[in-house]
Order: structure tokens, then C-alpha cells, then sequence
């Protein structure tokens, strides 16, 4: 089989402009939802042609700072998000699942790492000129790589960013972003625009203050976002942050929020349930858990560890610390990071705030980091007397729950809820 | 049990080693040895520490007897780990966790860890959480060898000194460290001689066995332990013993710690002569070297960093090119990759090491098992299967 043939990025922009040309008919669709698929076809179908138009692409993993390549205009090709793409809209994960296990990548490596190497080493992925990466969130995305590199034969640039956040573990890694650059100046024959760093970093900081303020309204009863549209938010940071678009999606959809509240109407017709979400959920159960929210009246209203962000600002003065400073504020950082009682707090905090009737969390099998915090936020979560649900699950990988299955979990915790 | 030299005599030659039993009640009785005991009642401190990444050498010095946290090294129920730490966690952390929980751990007077892996961290954050020992430390541990990443852990290992002088209110003067590495640099030696032993195509002393002596170096006082080593070694010297077998073997992956797993190969008809493990050569691979003038610890940071590296590190050739100079100086014929479930960062480096031992003729057998497991039958089929196929090509 040609490896061109396999190419999922196609598939993606096919999907894209599918969903897209149903939505932009709709006028029930949000404009700020429109928006987020416009900028999902921009990105792969830039993805797509790059090649073709010589630019230069470096692929990354995940929380790695897009912003330095954006600023030196060079294309990222986001890779786990990629592969999350490549579930949701293509459903066609196993094919580079199994690719990934050809390679010997053991089942101990969660499925987005497993299929990021398989889409590679099937050409699924295009060849990236470079591979950076980071070990901002874990192992798997410290260790995936030297692989990549071995795959596609094209030179890398690890990360390292250490455990904790002292002034001395920041200026280690700020050295790390430094030598990056240089390593990118020297293969892609691009030099960093400083200026334009800037420019990106005192977008990010807006950026970041929008989600806030999305976040603020979402507080309101009833709230006024979309079940999972906390992960419009996820992904536009992954995908496009400091960016132009970012922004106007953002003040798009604050817009509309307020809007909302003013009318004081519910992004769903009944809400019953208020719900934390404290893991992402499955990629190719998201049309059934939309469906299901919207007949159970159960809507996510907040997500400690995606889309609250910790406190602080950056300052576009100082671009490359400033890039340091998101790696440490990113919600992620919470979960991943050392678990003190400041994560336990925070999750307690978002409990109150947003008068949250009970968690889920989808419990990723594949990823070993997040699952060991469960008992921690349930325990932390029963002080302040939410229940969590825990569903196993994968988040690419079909073969480990059905929808049945969730549905089941999801009505008999409605139903505790509703006990309550 | 495994061949010997003199395999088709009717009188396998092989006297049992008197030493070795003095390492093995030590594992028998661990966590609550003799010494352990002696040391409480004494009033005297006990550390758990965690990865090799720690430096022990500053925990003795403030007077701390270190132990090593191990968690089982046999197969056991861990329903308590599973549930804190959840079923898909390295089951080495759920080992762990399950003997802290089970308070086989309530000795403690403190843990360090390093911000090694994700198992180690998760292991780390319960621990505090739940299980209470009265000092906890987590140093950072860069993952890289640059000359900054050397700074960041230098300042990183001072900062641990200092909050272990505070924690104790006492000073760790240089003289005592100066101490405390020569006492960990005899250790280092004289495993370093225990190992020139399997070097020889019939050694003296087998995998198990050797496995027994490491598990040991972790639960007693140096002291005592290099007294009783040298003891093993003086035995070696003159024991008649001589191992052999089908194939010589190196294992290579995730910690290990319990001998009947080596056991469980050697039956096979494997000789296990080499091991590139966190309880083995990881452990002990290089000594401290301090230069003329500089301070301890700053030669103790640098050995720590720069040790017979872990997969965590980067880049990865450089723990390669560690384990084929092993093989090569082992003469090994084959690597046995033990990677107990959900460790994540030996399965990622385990295709590309795989490609490269091929490289050099090396075959490379891959094992899935839970942290104390003995092996299985399926495990014993796999073995035989390998040997064969090392035979084959020989």
C-alpha cells in the first residue's frame, strides 16, 4: 500500500468541510461554532499543502509552545490532537493503532502516543522536517520523540521542563526555548521574530483572560455553553495560540454568552445536571455524549484541569519568559504537575463556584498519570459533597467501551443525581 | 535447576554460599530487620528513598540509615494500591504504595524521591497524601546532561541538603560527605568485583543470587554490608562453583527485585550474567569521583546525573550505548527486556534499543510481567522458545 494513500489529514479537511457546510446552513449553530470549524479546516488544509508550497513543518506534542514555531513561521502539526482528529472525525484510529503495535509500541503507552507513531510510520502523517517535544504533561510525551525521529528520519528538539516551578527550574527552561530557536533557525533557515513573539504572547494573555471570562459566565444558572464545548476551547489553545482567530473566536463567543445570560437561556433546553468534566472524553463517542446531555439535561460547566486557568499573566515584554510562564499556568499543569493541596483546592474551588451537582471522569486507560489522581479528587471532591463517576475508557481507541455502556454509567449516576 | 559445568556427573558440583545467607535474612526479614530495629531503638533515624536518582550518600551523612522503598518482591494482592493508585498505574508504584498503606512502611522517618517518572511522581503524591511520614523531599531531576541541566540539579540536590539540616536541625558538614562517598565508592567496587565474577564463562554465582545480594545493599548499612560482601567475595574467590548454561543473558528494563523471576529464567537453562536494571547496575555502575578542591557535592551531583542513565533520560542513545557496552563486556548472547505493566518509558525506548542490539547480533526477548512477579509458565515457554532460537544461530 502507498503511503500517500493512507494520508488521514485529507480525511480531516473532508470531514471538516463536511460538518462545516451542514453547520453554515443551520441558523441554530452558534457563529462562534462556525467559527471553530473554519479554523479546524484552516489548520489542516495548511497542514495538507504545506508541502506542496515548501513550507517548512515541525510536528510537536502536546502543551509544546506552538507559539515559538508560529512566530517563525513555520507550520506545527499538533500530533496528538492529530490523532484525536483522526478518531473524531474519520473513526478510522485503528488502522494506525495497529500500525503502532507493528512497531512494537507496547499497550503500555497510551493510545494517541501508539497511534501518533503508527500514523507516521503508515504515512498517515505527513513527514515533518523536524519533530520538538516537551515533557510538559508526561512520559509518553517525553519519551515519544527519538521514535518519531527514527520513523521519519528527520532531526529533534526535546524540552525539558522540569518538575516544579522555582525561579531556577523557569530560567532552566527558558534556556531550553532558547536553544530550541537556535535549533530551528538552523534547520529551517528561519530566523525568530522577536517582535512577532511578542505580538503572539500579548495574544495569549488576552487569550487566556477571554477563556476566563467564558468561564465566568458559564457560572451562571442556567449556563450558557454547550455541554462539550470546553473542548473548542482546548483545542484552539492547542492549535492556534496567539492567534488572530483565536481571539475573535473568543470575543465571538463571549458574545453570544452574554447574550444568553441576558435572555437567561440555557445552552440546553432543561438543565438538570451540573457537571465537572475531569478528563476529556472519548473522540468518537462525542455526538452520543452531546445527544445524551442534551436528553439528560447534564452539561459540563467546568473542567479543572482544561480550561481554568491558574492565576498570572504574560508579559509580552519578556516573550520567551512569558512562553514559560503559560507552560507553568496551563489548567493542565494542575493535574500533571506535583498534586499538592493548591490542585486539591482549585478543584474544590471550581466545585463551589460553579454549583457543580457531580463529576465524570472519564478515566483514559491508556493514561497512567491522570488515572492515579482519581481517588485524590474524589476524596477531594466528597469534602465538598460532589460524587464523581468514573468511566473507563480510551480516548481514541474504540475497542475499550461501547456507547451503551457509557449510557448505562451516565443514567444510573443521573439518576443518584437526581436522588440527591 | 540450571546446568553445571560438570552437568553430566552424578554429583553436580556446587556448594552452597555461606555469605549469601546472611543477604538473604536480610531480605527475609525486610522491612523489619535486625538492624532496622537496632537503629529505632537506638533512637537513630530511618529514610525511604525512592529512584536512583536520590543522593543516598547525603542521607548518610546526616546519620540516616537509607533504605531503599521496593514494595513487594514477591506476587502479592495489591487491592489497596490498585485502588489509590488506580489498576493502570506501574505496578512497582502500586507495590509500593500497597506496603505504605498496609503501614509495613510506619518505620519511616522520612522519603525522597526524584521527579523521575510518572509512576515515581503519582507513587510520591499518595504517599504524602495518605500515608503521613513525617519528612518528605522530591527533588527535580533534569532530563538532559547539559552543563545547565548539571546546574539545576546541583542547585536542586543543595536545596535537599538544606532541608534535610533543617528538618534535623543539624549540619552535614563536607568532611561527612567526604565519608559517605568513600563508604558508597567501597560498595560501588566491590559489586563491581562481584560482577568481574560473571564475567567468567562459568561464573561462581548465579543471577538469583546475585539478585539477593543487591536486594540487600539496599536494606542494610553500608557498613555492614561491604563487611559481609567482601566476605562473598573472599568465598567466590575460592568456590569451586561454575555456572553454565544455554546462552549467556543480560536483562535489561524496568526495576526488579525479586530473584525467583531470575530464577525462573535460569531453570530454563539461561544464564543470566549481565543486568542493566535501577536495582543493579543503575544503581552502583559509577563511583563519585571528587576532584581535587571541589565540593562533594557538587562531584555527588554530577555522578547522580550522569549515572548508567534511566529511560527517562534524553537522549536515549545514550543509555543504548550504555547497555551494548554491557552486552559486549558480558559477552552476552542475548537480552532479556523485562518491562513490568505500564512502565511507560522502557516500552517507548524498547523498539528502537531492539533495533539497535540487532544490529550487533543481539536477539532481544520481551517480557510483560507485574512488579514481584516469580515468572509464570507462559514466561518459562517464551524462555525456552528464545534459547532455542539463540542455539540455532549459533
Amino acid at each position: 500500500m502507498k503511503k500517500a494513500a493512507n494520508n488521514k489529514i485529507q480525511s480531516i479537511v473532508r470531514a471538516c468541510r463536511i460538518i462545516l457546510a451542514m453547520i453554515e446552513a443551520d441558523s441554530n449553530t452558534r457563529q462562534s461554532q462556525k467559527m471553530y470549524y473554519r479554523m479546524l479546516l484552516q489548520y489542516y488544509t495548511r497542514l495538507r499543502d504545506a508541502r506542496e508550497n515548501g513550507q517548512f513543518i515541525a510536528a510537536h506534542t502536546v502543551f509544546f509552545p506552538a507559539e515559538i514555531l508560529l512566530a517563525m513561521d513555520i507550520i506545527p502539526m499538533h500530533t496528538e490532537t492529530t490523532t484525536w482528529m483522526t478518531s473524531l472525525f474519520t473513526g478510522e484510529c485503528g488502522e494506525i493503532l495497529a500500525a503502532g503495535a507493528r512497531l512494537g509500541m507496547a499497550t503500555e503507552i497510551c493510545a494517541p502516543h501508539r497511534g501518533m507513531a503508527g500514523a507516521f510510520a503508515s504515512g498517515a502523517l505527513p513527514r515533518p522536517d523536524v519533530m520538538v517535544w516537551s515533557n510538559m504533561v508526561c512520559d509518553n510525551t517525553a519519551k515519544s520523540g527519538e521514535l518519531v525521529m527514527d520513523i521519519c528520519g528527520c532531526p529533534g528538539f526535546f524540552i525539558d521542563r522540569p518538575f516544579k516551578d522555582s525561579g531556577l527550574e523557569k530560567t532552566y527552561m527558558a534556556g531550553e526555548i532558547r536553544d530550541m530557536i537556535a535549533f530551528l533557525e538552523d534547520k529551517s533557515g528561519k530566523k525568530m521574530d522577536y517582535d512577532r513573539l511578542s505580538t503572539i504572547v500579548e495574544r495569549m494573555d488576552r487569550q487566556i483572560e477571554l477563556t476566563r471570562q467564558v468561564n465566568e459566565l458559564r457560572k451562571n444558572v442556567p449556563t450558557p455553553f454547550s455541554p462539550l464545548g470546553f473542548l473548542e476551547l482546548l483545542t484552539i489553545d492547542y492549535l492556534f495560540p496567539g492567534q488572530p482567530e483565536s481571539i475573535e473566536y473568543l470575543e465571538t463567543l463571549k458574545a453570544e454568552l452574554e447574550e444568553m445570560v441576558k435572555q437567561k437561556k440555557g445552552a440546553i433546553p432543561k438543565e438538570r445536571f451540573r457537571l465537572m468534566t475531569l478528563f476529556i472524553p472519548p473522540m468518537y463517542l462525542m455526538s452520543f455524549l452531546e445527544k445524551l446531555s442534551v436528553e439528560s439535561g447534564a452539561v459540563s460547566v467546568i473542567e479543572p484541569f482544561f480550561t481554568f486557568w491558574g492565576e498570572g499573566r504574560l508579559d509580552a515584554s519578556r516573550p520567551v519568559e512569558a512562553v514559560v510562564e503559560k507552560a507553568y499556568m496551563i489548567p493542565e499543569t494542575r493535574m500533571y504537575g506535583p498534586l499538592g493541596e493548591s490542585a486539591l483546592e482549585a478543584i474544590k474551588k471550581c466545585a463551589r463556584e460553579w454549583k457543580v451537582d457531580g463529576a465524570v471522569y472519564y478515566a483514559d486507560v491508556g493514561c497512567r498519570h491522570s488515572c492515579a489522581t482519581i481517588k485524590l479528587f474524589k476524596d477531594a471532591l466528597a469534602e465538598v459533597d460532589v460524587p464523581v463517576l468514573t468511566i473507563d475508557c480510551d480516548v481514541v481507541d474504540q475497542t475499550v467501551t461501547s456507547e451503551e455502556e457509557v449510557r448505562d454509567k451516565m443514567e444510573r449516576f443521573f439518576e443518584l443525581l437526581e436522588d440527591r | 535447576m540450571y546446568d553445571h559445568q560438570n552437568k553430566h556427573n552424578s554429583q553436580p558440583r556446587y556448594t552452597p554460599l555461606k555469605t549469601l545467607e546472611v543477604f538473604k535474612a536480610v531480605n527475609r526479614s525486610f522491612p523489619h530487620t535486625d538492624e532496622i530495629n537496632h537503629i529505632h531503638d537506638q533512637g537513630g533515624k530511618v529514610f525511604g528513598w525512592l529512584c536512583t536518582y536520590v543522593p543516598e550518600e547525603i542521607l548518610h551523612a546526616a546519620g540516616i540509615l537509607p533504605v531503599r522503598i521496593t514494595g513487594y518482591d514477591r506476587e502479592t494482592d495489591l487491592d489497596d494500591g490498585n485502588a489509590y493508585l488506580y489498576m493502570n498505574n506501574c505496578s512497582f508504584s502500586r507495590s509500593c504504595l500497597q506496603m505504605g498503606l498496609t503501614k509495613e512502611y510506619a518505620f519511616l522517618d522520612g522519603v525522597v524521591g526524584g521527579s523521575t517518572c510518572d509512576g515515581a511522581r503519582r507513587l510520591f503524591d499518595l504517599w504524602r497524601q495518605y500515608i503521613g511520614t513525617p519528612f518528605h523531599h522530591v527533588l527535580t531531576v533534569p532530563r538532559k546532561y547539559t552543563e545547565n541541566a548539571h546546574s539545576l540539579y546541583l542547585a536542586e540536590v543543595e536545596m535537599f541538603k538544606t532541608h534535610l539540616e533543617d528538618h534535623l536541625e543539624i549540619k552535614i558538614t563536607d568532611e561527612e560527605l567526604m565519608g559517605s562517598i568513600e563508604l558508597y565508592n567501597q560498595t560501588r567496587s566491590l559489586l563491581r568485583e562481584l560482577y568481574n565474577h560473571r564475567k567468567k564463562p562459568n561464573p561462581p554465582i548465579s543471577g538469583s543470587e546475585v539478585m539477593e545480594v543487591l536486594d540487600a545493599c539496599f536494606r542494610m548499612p553500608k557498613e555492614s554490608f561491604n563487611h559481609h560482601l567482601k566476605k562473598l567475595l573472599q568465598e567466590l574467590d575460592g568456590s569451586q562453583n561454575a555456572y553454565s548454561g544455554r546462552a549467556r543473558l543480560m536483562l535489561s528494563g524496568s526495576v526488579l527485585a525479586n530473584p525467583d523471576f531470575i530464577s525462573s529464567i535460569e531453570q530454563q537453562g539461561g544464564l543470566v550474567v549481565a543486568d542493566e536494571l535501577c536495582t543493579s547496575t543503575r544503581y552502583w555502575g559509577d563511583m563519585v569521583e571528587v576532584q581535587p578542591g571541589e565540593p562533594p557535592l557538587k562531584a555527588l551531583a554530577r555522578r547522580y546525573l550522569n549515572n548508567y542513565p534511566c529511560a527517562r533520560m534524553f537522549p536515549s542513545e545514550e543509555r543504548f550505548r550504555r547497555i551494548i557496552e554491557t552486552a559486549r563486556e558480558f559477552k552476552v548472547d542475548g537480552v532479556i527486556s523485562e518491562i513490568i505493566r505500564y512502565c511507560v518509558p522502557y516500552s517507548h525506548d524498547l523498539p528502537l534499543l531492539t533495533k539497535r542490539l540487532a544490529d550487533i547480533n543481539i536477539p532481544v526477548l520481551s517480557i510483560d510481567l507485574e512488579y514481584g512477579s516469580s515468572g509464570s509458565g507462559q514466561i518459562a515457554t517464551r524462555v525456552q522458545a528464545f534459547l532455542e532460537m539463540i542455539e540455532a544461530k549459533k
